[in-house]
């Protein structure tokens, strides 16, 4: 995944300040992914990528919304989707929902799918305040559940 | 006049997958042609791709979110 500039990406610490400003969380990992395990916060909508052109305007313009997945490649692809289409309060939350997991933040199921080679991931200061952190991307990013060249092996639809 | 073919994806299995098709594709045809591949998030994103792998021909999207064969490539390249 490289660098880009098109959508503003947070990390999941500051993702937690926004949930907590009432952003609405986005999911768009497939609905089996979800089933088996969930972002437990108060505003959050599933809208598989498989899903997305035909009802991402389901999705409020007024609204601060940050676009979650599992690893944070998809969620990137949507919300750069949302920007070409007039949306401007959306952001991307990096590393997704195995970074969010690793964290100990709120989920609903099994961690079992996501957790195992995590180790030595930290991209944020959990010491600070978390409505203050920020993540600068690491090298480690890009070594998130990603095969030998580097790229998802996750196997899940819409997600190469 | 020469086809211009982009194949954007990550860098994944499929998208390479779909890449290498082009090329034989593109020699069982015996055509020339400019075959781009694009990997970076962000010029995908001025695409608004959602799923990849994509195989556009003359800057339109023929094939999204999954791999075009040899054949289908052919048909696409000389239609």
């Amino acid at each position: 995944m490289e660098k880009q500039t098109l959508v503003k990406e947070i990390c999941p610490t500051t993702t937690q300040g926004w949930v907590k400003n009432g952003a609405l969380l986005v999911d768009v990992r497939e609905k089996d992914e979800v089933a088996e395990l969930a972002y437990d916060v108060p505003n959050i909508i599933n809208i598989p990528l498989s899903e997305f052109e035909e009802r991402f305007n389901e999705i409020p313009k007024d609204k601060e919304v940050v676009m979650v997945c599992r690893s944070g490649g998809r969620s990137l692809r949507a919300a750069g989707f949302l920007v070409n289409h007039g949306y401007t309060n959306v952001v991307n939350m990096e590393h997704g929902m195995i970074r969010w997991a690793t964290k100990g933040f709120p989920i609903k199921g099994d961690t079992s799918s996501v957790l195992g080679n995590t180790q030595n991931m930290g991209c944020c200061d959990t010491t600070s305040d978390s409505s203050q952190s920020c993540c600068t991307p690491t090298s480690e990013k890009e070594k998130v559940n990603t095969n030998d060249s580097g790229n998802c092996d996750c196997n899940k639809p819409n997600c190469c | 006049m020469k086809k211009q073919v982009k194949v954007l994806g990550p860098g994944c299995a499929k998208c390479k997958t779909t890449y290498n098709n082009v090329l034989e594709a593109i020699k069982q045809l015996g055509i020339e042609a400019d075959v781009t591949k694009i990997e970076d998030i962000e010029e995908m994103m001025k695409y608004n791709v959602l799923t990849t792998p994509v195989l556009m021909v003359d800057d339109v999207i023929k094939v999204k979110g999954r791999v075009a064969d040899i054949n289908e490539i052919k048909q696409l390249l000389t239609a």
